[in-house]
């Protein structure tokens, strides 16, 4: 479990972009979450009002985009969701695969004044 | 009232930790000394592979260990009665560590007099791959009663590493364990990753680990 501290580096990432940008209050943070990065986004969602708590960032809301895990089939090059196929690609059955997304763990930006 | 607006910031949550290791790995460059990250389960034998590496090396180079664990400091004095010079950072629940942690485990340990230092990460298969550490390698250790499926159960980190080491090859007639199976399972991930089949215990093997080692120091 080491969401509590993904929360807080994104906290601080976005504070600095505040800063920088002369941001009087941030409404909203999106963040996009692939289906394979290393932070689940059910335990973001449940530690990030510890993390805000008693903040700037107190009445400021979360959303999460989650981003598929897809791979590209080095045979055919179709493109499917490497979970729901167990890693096989549908088309030709091939389990070779480039990742092209699924890792991701990005803040995509801030809904603010 | 002000009127609200989308700001992008496309950042990925990382940056600040890849800018931390990159740090780190100009100053270990700066000072001449060779990081190398070790990962792995709890008990495939981090610390008796790193003692038995220590022993080998330590009339060629000086070494450091920085240890990283939950509590205790059980590992660090282990090697340094094998002749390294070693700190032990408390780690408490944390899973990993990242390059804001591993740099302050260099700095307290002080690598200018070493050439070759060694961080032992938290015994976790998952969570330590993710984050560079400035390292200027990383390996993992296997040991052979883990079992030969764990390329298929944690493939991320076996993905990721420069090499790996089979622990324990000394007990492998009581285990179920295939080296070709695994070593298949581990080159599907990853096709150049250098395997070492080692005891720890006896010895076996380790020549081959250790010439690694010097052979990449060297290149750098």
């Amino acid at each position: 479990m080491h969401e509590l501290g993904i929360v807080y580096e994104v906290i601080k990432i976005v504070d600095a972009f505040a800063v920088e940008n002369n941001l009087i209050k941030v409404d909203k943070i999106i963040l996009e979450i692939g289906e394979l990065s290393q932070a689940i986004p059910r335990f973001i969602e449940s530690c990030y009002p510890a993390a805000i708590s008693e903040t700037a960032y107190e009445d400021t809301k979360l959303e999460i985009i989650t981003i598929p895990a897809t791979g590209e089939c080095r045979s055919c090059h179709e493109v499917f969701n490497i979970i729901e196929h167990r890693k096989i690609c549908p088309k030709c059955q091939a389990e070779d695969f480039s990742l092209i997304s699924g890792q991701e763990f990005n803040i995509k930006e801030v809904v603010a004044y | 009232m002000n009127e609200l607006k989308i700001f992008s910031i496309q950042k990925n949550i990382h940056e600040d930790n890849v800018k931390v290791a990159n740090e780190t790995r100009e100053e270990l460059n700066r000072q001449n000394a060779y990081l190398i990250n070790v990962m792995s389960s709890p008990g495939s034998g981090k610390t008796s592979t790193l003692v038995s590496t220590i022993k080998a090396l330590k009339g060629e180079m000086n070494i450091g260990v920085i240890e990283a664990d939950v509590d205790s400091d059980v590992d660090a004095r282990t090697v340094m009665n094998a002749g390294a010079k070693a700190v032990q950072m408390h780690t408490g629940g944390l899973c990993h560590l990242d390059a804001t942690m591993a740099r302050r485990g260099i700095d307290e340990l002080g690598v200018e007099d070493l050439d070759l230092v060694f961080l032992e990460n938290i015994g976790n298969l998952i969570c330590p791959v993710g984050y560079d550490t400035g390292a200027m390698k990383n390996i993992a250790i296997l040991s052979v009663p883990e079992g030969d499926d764990k390329p298929l159960k944690y493939p991320m980190i076996f993905a990721k590493v420069d090499a790996l080491i089979i622990n324990k090859i000394d007990v492998m007639e009581h285990f179920d364990f295939n080296m070709e199976v695994l070593e298949e399972r581990v080159r599907k991930l990853n096709k150049d990753i250098k395997i070492f089949p080692i005891s720890a215990k006896t010895g076996e093997g380790l020549s081959h680990w250790t010439d690694w080692v010097k052979t990449e120091m060297k290149r750098r």
